[in-house]
């Protein structure tokens, strides 16, 4: 049998938890490696997992940036227009919405955790990292389940019990059934991605919308100076604009105006086709894991290619959104050790 | 999204998108106050639901969901017009009122 050889189980060591998360990794790589046609098969879809579930928490990480910047949104509209406050309960709505996102996300860094300790894995023996990556999961989806507002319970709750079943089958040694639990595992983490798809759309859109508002609003109030606009005029003569004329400020106050509408419904657009490309990627990672849980030879060795306009995307947020990603940035040790 | 959603979506964003000229039409102080209320409980209403589900198959949430979406045909109307800002704010005034019997309808967990 080529791949990796599964040694044997302490029963010390099965009779605790820590043993238990350590039975489990056990047992995966070696699932892995016995469904594996040739010895790559099983480090190479490990690495893809990694891949994949490394994107998803930038994913995350960018719609958390989006509603941080929200929340910074409501508060400068409360103080240009006193018909707009930011009021209480829907300031606890957006942090609410926030702290929802920030769990997916620490899911979503554990899976990557673990899918890099199986990666590193080459051995008889697992690492004790990847016992307490195993546990960072379980712990990281068992949040999601405890939330007042969670999203689609039942799917977490499928994620839930696959994890579950992973330690199960490794306590009573059956390697078949811990195959079938990770590939429930992301099967249920692509379903879960995909009912829920349609809310971070609306994240993304509440966003291009509330930006478009503003700026419309305060270019109407004349309060926008149009030189950054003019740059490209005179930036190679190294001349400043100076629009002192009224009928030319409303005639370039008009093209700002469409150039808003047009950039906003961008912004928007953008982020659905990354919330299309994340979900095909996760489609594409769990039906590959499911070829090499049920022996068939997984042919493509790369990461699913749709992670690349993902990875667009992410790489987008910090320059339409630099204050509230440079914010977080600076406290994400805080958020993600946890 | 479900329907419910999209509905309650499609009034908060048809309310940001015209806060500014809305709040320029209005003549008095009531007015203004009026249309505070109604878009600060129109946003209230899609945020309160944005992370959470409806039972699509309940009656009351489809009957309710129908009436939103025909208010929010009148209001997009209304906007598009903008006649008389008090019959605007009465329009508005209707529509929100729909959408927050719709959103106590969400599930909580």
């Amino acid at each position: 049998m080529p791949g990796f050889r599964l040694g044997p189980l302490r029963p010390t060591l099965l009779r605790t938890g820590r043993g238990l998360r350590f039975a489990a990794i056990s047992v995966v790589i070696a699932v892995f490696a016995v469904g594996c046609k040739t010895p790559g098969d099983a480090a190479a879809a490990a690495t893809q997992l990694s891949a994949t579930a490394s994107m998803l928490t930038g994913y995350y990480a960018a719609l958390d940036t989006l509603l941080s910047e929200t929340d910074q949104l409501y508060q400068i509209q409360a103080a240009i227009n006193p018909v707009a406050p930011y009021d209480t309960q829907t300031k606890n709505y957006v942090t609410d919405t926030a702290a929802e996102i920030e769990k997916r996300e620490k899911v979503a860094a554990a899976l990557t955790t673990l899918a890099q300790e199986f990666a590193k894995l080459s051995g008889s023996t697992a690492s004790t990292d990847a016992s307490t990556a195993a546990g960072n999961l379980e712990s990281a989806v068992a949040g999601l389940k405890l939330s007042s507002v969670s999203m689609s319970a039942s799917n977490v709750n499928l994620m839930k019990d696959a994890v579950d079943l992973i330690v199960k089958a490794a306590q009573e040694h059956k390697e078949r059934e811990t195959a079938d639990s990770i590939d429930k595992f992301t099967a249920a983490l692509d379903t879960w991605f995909k009912s829920e798809e349609p809310y971070y759309n609306s994240i993304g859109a509440t966003y291009a919308n509330l930006t478009q508002s503003l700026a419309l609003a305060l270019i109407a109030q004349g309060q926008v100076d149009p030189s950054s606009f003019l740059a490209a005029v005179f930036s190679p003569y190294g001349l400043t604009p100076q629009i002192t004329d009224p009928a030319l400020k409303s005639k370039v106050q008009a093209v700002m105006i469409a150039q808003v509408d047009q950039k906003s419904a961008a912004l928007a657009t953008a982020q659905q086709n990354a919330t299309t490309s994340m979900e095909k990627s996760l489609t594409e990672m769990a039906s590959r894991i499911h070829l090499v849980a049920t022996d068939k030879p997984m042919a493509i060795r790369a990461a699913p290619i749709t992670l690349a306009q993902v990875q667009s995307w992410i790489s987008l947020v910090p320059q339409i959104a630099p204050a509230a990603a440079s914010a977080q940035s600076s406290s994400a040790g805080t958020t993600k050790s946890n | 999204m479900q329907e419910a959603l999209q509905q309650l979506e499609a009034t908060y964003f048809t309310l940001q998108g015209q806060i500014n000229m809305l709040s320029t039409a209005c003549k008095t102080q009531e007015q203004r106050d009026a249309l505070s209320t109604q878009y600060v409980k129109a946003r209230a209403n899609y945020w309160a639901c944005v992370n959470k589900a409806f039972h699509d198959d309940d009656p009351q949430v489809a009957s309710l969901t129908t009436k939103v979406g025909a208010a929010n045909q009148e209001l997009t109307q209304a906007v598009r017009q903008m006649g008389d800002i008090a019959t605007t704010i009465k329009n508005i005034t209707s529509v929100v009122t729909l959408g927050s019997q719709l959103a106590k309808m969400v599930i909580s967990l």
